[in-house]
């Protein structure tokens, strides 16, 4: 040890160097299949989306500049699914917290058999998607449903009703199967921050005679409403990419009463308008563009320190 | 202190476990639908292209039986499907486990330049709308003959689930002292060789979260399966249940004992390892 520091200048330099790339070497994976297989692709897009590309054109498509945004403001299904957009992200990501935050602070509670409810609230978020949405299909089934069925011998209707052939009930069922799925997982994450509240602070509440509501108020929302912010923040982001649980259920139907952008940037995919997909999909990306960035800095400042 | 009455006592306890009932059942209650449905037998009434399903509402079969399932098997190139789900998943999990293992370990362990605006890059990875990257990688997919390949969608994957997995290790190797590697290093070891002797084995449950997470990740995933794949060769279990979504077949009851066993792998490995994962989910998307 003692050489190292009496050595002179000249030696200690290529060891310096070869410390300085290794981290680089160690990143050159990870970098690498992001470049091939998101950077480089999300760029091709923006290129793609100046085009009239088709699958059929590809290597002959021309350039028309912003030909595709014209298209787009004149596009009544792109206006509409914008705005089908907000109102999807708002209405999924505010039913998930209204359901996941009660549970959060009911799980935050100790009883006994409380690891087997934590771990059974989790197993809507695992199962794939793909099978939520065929088994929240075949339940709201018009003909067969279980959920009809079921209304019915309540007294609640008089008769089967064809939930997903209407633009309004279809919506809201869509919604709640992905609530359904979505909502565990900001459950855990909540609950992982309500323990990090330290218990003193209710302990010495509850020796000044505070009411649940109070404790609530003044003790736990200020620990958990960063966290429930940031959260907010990125299940809006998610729910604007969401494509999988609209397209299994109903493709975007009845008609396109349930297109949001990023499925009709998807339906285009699949019809072959890759140049107007493209230029769809990057609209979209581009408006979540400032929420997506401020998170990630967040997030790897947070996870940096 | 006031000695509680019997009821102040019990009435919480009451409403606790109603509670928890309530929650159970509400997360449950579908999933138990589909493998009722998936043990009901169903007439099958007309031959051929009239056939339909003669289907009766019935809230648990009178006459349980498997029989869905050995139609599931007899009709549907169903092993198939398993089998890509399989292979895909695994290899989404051992790619993303090694570029973010060793990616992460360069976040968490070095200093150098660019080191936020690199991690702030890569995370953005994961916030790229998936719809952006759907048309390039069908394009730049068919170019390379990478269209219903399997490695084409273990890398389609892997770019989902690495980044996420990049930050569950990041986290957990900063959770990890030091001094071993430090102490490892004074004894000659390079960085690399300490990595792999010292670190790894440390990380163990880290990299148990995270490969098992890129793997549901992987197994669950539908649009990269929809969209790169168009033979039974390389299709997954996912596309597999959009199309019983559709009706077809129209019996319900091979489509959910279809659903049935696609999602017994995925909850099976969960609840094996579930407090490594929770812990690992609630660390990867927000630093605890």
């Amino acid at each position: 040890m003692e050489g190292a520091t009496t050595a002179p200048l000249g030696m200690r330099q290529p060891r310096r160097r070869k410390l300085d790339l290794l981290p680089y070497f160690f990143l050159a994976p990870i970098a690498s299949l992001l470049i091939l297989v998101s950077f480089y692709p999300a760029a091709y897009a923006v290129w793609l989306g100046l085009t009239d590309a088709t699958l059929l054109k590809i290597g002959k498509e021309n350039f028309i500049g912003l030909g595709n945004v014209v298209r787009m403001m004149n596009d009544r299904i792109f206006l509409e699914s914008l705005w089908r957009t907000l109102r999807w992200d708002l209405a999924v990501v505010i039913l998930e917290f209204a359901i996941a935050l009660p549970i959060a602070l009911f799980l935050n509670l100790d009883f006994r058999g409380r690891g087997f409810v934590r771990a059974v609230i989790l197993i809507p978020y695992i199962i794939p998607p793909a099978v939520t949405a065929l088994v929240w299909v075949f339940m709201f089934d018009g003909n067969f449903g279980v959920v009809n069925e079921v209304l019915l011998q309540l007294g609640f209707i008089d008769s089967y009703l064809s939930w997903l052939s209407e633009p309004i009930s279809s919506f809201w069922i869509i919604v709640f199967a992905m609530v359904w799925a979505g909502q565990p997982l900001l459950a855990i994450i909540i609950l992982a921050v309500l323990q990090t509240i330290p218990r003193d602070l209710y302990e010495a509440a509850n020796v000044d005679g505070a009411s649940q509501l109070r404790k609530f108020w003044h003790i736990t929302l200020p620990h958990i409403m960063p966290t429930l912010l940031f959260l907010f923040l990125v299940r809006m982001i998610w729910m604007s990419n969401h494509i999988d649980m609209i397209f299994v259920m109903t493709r975007g139907g009845p008609g396109f009463s349930n297109y949001t952008e990023a499925v009709y940037s998807f339906t285009l995919t699949t019809q072959f308008e890759i140049g107007y997909a493209s230029a769809v999909a990057v609209a979209l990306g581009l408006v979540l563009l400032t929420g997506a960035a401020f998170y990630v800095r967040h997030l790897a400042r947070s996870v940096l320190t | 202190m006031k000695q509680r009455s019997l009821a102040s006592r019990i009435l919480p306890r009451i409403w606790i476990g109603l509670a928890a009932l309530f929650i159970v059942v509400y997360s449950t209650a579908p999933f138990v639908w589909m493998v009722i449905a998936s043990i009901t037998p169903e007439e099958v009434v007309g031959q051929g292209e009239l056939w339909s399903s003669a289907r009766k509402v019935q809230l648990f079969p009178s006459n349980p039986s498997l029989i869905n399932y050995h139609a599931l098997f007899d009709n549907v190139p169903f092993g198939l499907y398993f089998r890509n789900s399989a292979i895909i998943a695994t290899g989404t999990m051992v790619l993303s486990l090694f570029v973010a293992s060793l990616g992460g370990y360069a976040f968490a362990r070095f200093r150098f330049a660019g080191r936020q605006p690199l991690l702030v890059a890569m995370l953005m990875a994961y916030l790229v709308p998936s719809v952006v990257l759907l048309v390039p990688l069908l394009v730049i997919f068919r170019n390379y003959g990478l269209i219903n390949t399997h490695l084409g969608m273990i890398f389609a994957e892997s770019s989902l689930a690495a980044p996420f997995v990049l930050l569950l290790m990041i986290n957990f190797y900063a959770s990890l002292p030091r001094e071993l590697e430090e102490a490892a290093q004074i004894d000659g070891c390079s960085r690399l060789s300490a990595l792999f002797r010292i670190v790894l084995p440390l990380a163990l449950p880290g990299l148990v979260a995270g490969g098992l997470i890129a793997f549901i990740i992987s197994w669950n995933n539908f649009l990269f399966a929809y969209l790169f794949t168009s033979t039974d060769n390389v299709k997954t279990l996912p596309v597999l249940m959009r199309l019983f979504a559709l009706g077809e077949p129209a019996i319900w009851g091979v489509s959910t004992a279809g659903a049935v066993i696609s999602t017994l792998p995925v909850a099976l490995l969960f609840f094996a390892f579930q407090r490594m994962m929770i812990n690992g989910l609630a660390a990867g998307a927000v630093k605890g």
